[in-house]
């Protein structure tokens, strides 16, 4: 409706991911920006914006990627053992909250951002939303991505 | 002194139980603003509440004003710790009685840097 | 600058661009170029320098400046109405942009303040300029009501008002090299900085500090320094936990001790 059709750019996008790294998870490896990849997806999260702009914001990681992650914020020892699903979910959960609202203060306000929804595997999407901007990245030499979607222009 | 956590997040209670350990305080926790609204009214009366905004249930706003409603919880030192960053919104919740805003993401030194300014951390002498 | 052990990955990281930037395959290309090139040397101290810094750092000394010296220069400049401050070593700004809220906030209306911001480094100088600051620094000690009072977002970061940057000016400025020419300063901040230098040049910086302050000047330190064995310009004034520097020869007025007689010393400064 009267909602704004905007998009943010991929360098805010890229400073918004790299503060949540550097903050909670790149004390010992930094976060690296590209290359394109088709990554595995093990885990993905999203959450949704809506209000004066409207938007969704996903990460999708692999499996080890997600159990370090969940490892460094829970402060788990890494004994070999994966990390309890729960704890994944928890922790990738968080990650794309914090992302998700960094990229929901880049755009018109106000919007309400959602409650993250968490998948092992993809999370699905609406079949009328297009991604207007992709962040891949690498942390400890795995890829991840960081995208972002909108509802087409035409619908 | 107690602070109390409230975040729907287990890892960021985590993290932020680790931080305010560090600096000296016993912790309860709470995973939506219900939660901590029930153990204010069992008498479980924190020096500090860190609030996440949004969480199910009852939302960290939603908790701060019916905190700033009861006169017997006037004592309680309460800061936002949230992704929420808009600007709006920080004034909301100022104005709603929020004593302090952090947003996320922050590191430990920020979180002491704020309970420093609001006098519930000392800053060590310099020698 | 100190680096942990294990922590040399984190200088792999902040070089490489570097490195790619200024046309080398790698970091060990771009070192080699490094031994001959100072255009190159300087990005690399700009990028190796942690510039830890935050909002109104340490607290005390800013709340020594709100309750002791900007009473007394009030007091003491009744008949420019005007304060003139430094921020030495200013890196980011956010040491001056604090003390600009601060005249926000306490100083009478109809007076003017200058706060002069100079760093060695160019690309700080612009960043104070600029005015921007991301999440993580804004995290640093601003308290939240300054937040919404003096910034606005743009894009991920934050800009503080143009109200607070007109209070602001930049200049280029080597510590240890001569002095420009310079205004007399009422206020200097010069926190965190002589520790870097050795005995000889503290004096020397100290001495051409003494040059550029008025007579009843302040001028303040970090917490861990000292004029104490440098020289004798300066004497001492313990406020709380703070040590405040003010130059030799100059008594300090009831103003300064018992800010509450404020309006008889009125101009005693002058």
């Amino acid at each position: 409706m009267s909602a704004v059709v905007a998009e943010p750019s991929l360098t805010d996008v890229e400073m918004v991911v790299e503060e949540v790294w550097s903050s909670f998870l790149g004390a010992e490896d930094p976060l690296m920006i590209g290359p394109p990849s088709e990554l595995q997806v093990g885990w993905s999260a999203a959450v949704t914006v809506s209000g004066e702009w409207h938007g969704m914001v996903s990460v999708e990681l692999p499996t080890a990627m997600a159990e370090q992650v969940t490892r460094r914020m829970l402060c788990l020892d890494d004994d070999g053992q994966p990390a309890p699903d729960e704890d994944v979910a928890d922790a990738v959960g968080e990650l794309v909250n914090m992302i998700g609202g960094g990229v929901k203060s880049l755009m018109p306000g106000p919007s309400a951002l959602s409650l993250p929804v968490v998948a092992a595997g993809r999370v699905a999407r609406p079949s009328d939303v297009t991604e207007v901007c992709r962040f891949d990245a690498s942390w400890a030499g795995s890829p991840l991505v960081v995208s972002v979607h909108v509802q087409s222009r035409t619908s | 002194m107690y602070a109390l956590i409230i975040d729907d997040s287990r890892a960021m209670r985590s993290i932020l139980r680790r931080i305010v350990t560090d600096l000296g305080f016993e912790t309860l926790e709470a995973a939506d603003g219900q939660e901590a609204l029930d153990h204010l009214t069992a008498g479980r009366i924190p020096a500090l509440c860190l609030i996440d905004w949004n969480m199910p249930v009852m939302d960290g706003y939603t908790f701060i004003t019916n905190v700033r409603a009861n006169a017997e919880w006037r004592d309680i030192t309460l800061m936002m710790v949230t992704t929420e960053s808009e600007h709006g919104q920080i004034v909301r919740a100022l104005a709603a009685g929020a004593h302090e805003y952090v947003i996320k993401p922050f590191t430990p030194d920020a979180i002491a840097d704020k309970l420093e300014l609001l006098g519930l951390v000392a800053k060590p002498v310099p020698a | 600058m100190l680096y942990d052990p294990g922590k040399e990955y984190l200088v792999e990281a902040r070089l490489l661009p570097l490195a790619r930037e200024a046309g080398c395959a790698d970091v060990d290309a771009y070192v080699v170029k490094l031994q001959t090139d100072f255009g190159e040397r300087a990005k690399v101290l700009d990028a190796l320098t942690i510039n830890e810094t935050s909002w109104f750092r340490d607290n005390a000394p800013y709340q020594t400046f709100t309750d002791v010296m900007l009473p007394a220069m009030i007091a003491a400049r009744a008949h420019v109405r005007h304060i003139s401050i430094w921020s030495a070593a200013c890196s980011s700004g956010q040491e001056a942009y604090s003390l600009a809220m601060l005249l926000d906030q306490h100083l009478p209306s109809g007076w003017t303040a200058q706060i002069l911001a100079t760093d060695v480094s160019p690309k700080m100088l612009a960043r104070v300029d600029a005015g921007r600051y991301s999440q993580v620094e804004m995290n640093r000690g601003l308290p939240a009501t300054s937040l919404v009072k003096y910034f606005t977002r743009t894009g991920s970061e934050w800009e503080v008002s143009d109200d607070l940057k007109k209070m602001v000016r930049t200049q280029p400025l080597n510590l240890s090299t001569p002095f420009p020419l310079l205004p007399t300063f009422d206020i200097v901040f010069i926190r965190n900085v002589l520790i870097y230098f050795d005995m000889e040049m503290k004096r020397e910086i100290l001495r051409k500090v003494h040059q550029v302050i008025s007579p009843d000047g302040f001028m303040l330190l970090g917490s861990s320094e000292t004029t104490l064995d440098l020289e004798n310009h300066w004497g001492r004034e313990a406020h709380g936990r703070v040590q405040i520097h003010r130059p030799a020869g100059y008594t300090p007025t009831s103003a300064v001790l018992q800010p509450a007689s404020l309006n008889t010393t009125a101009m005693t400064g002058a």
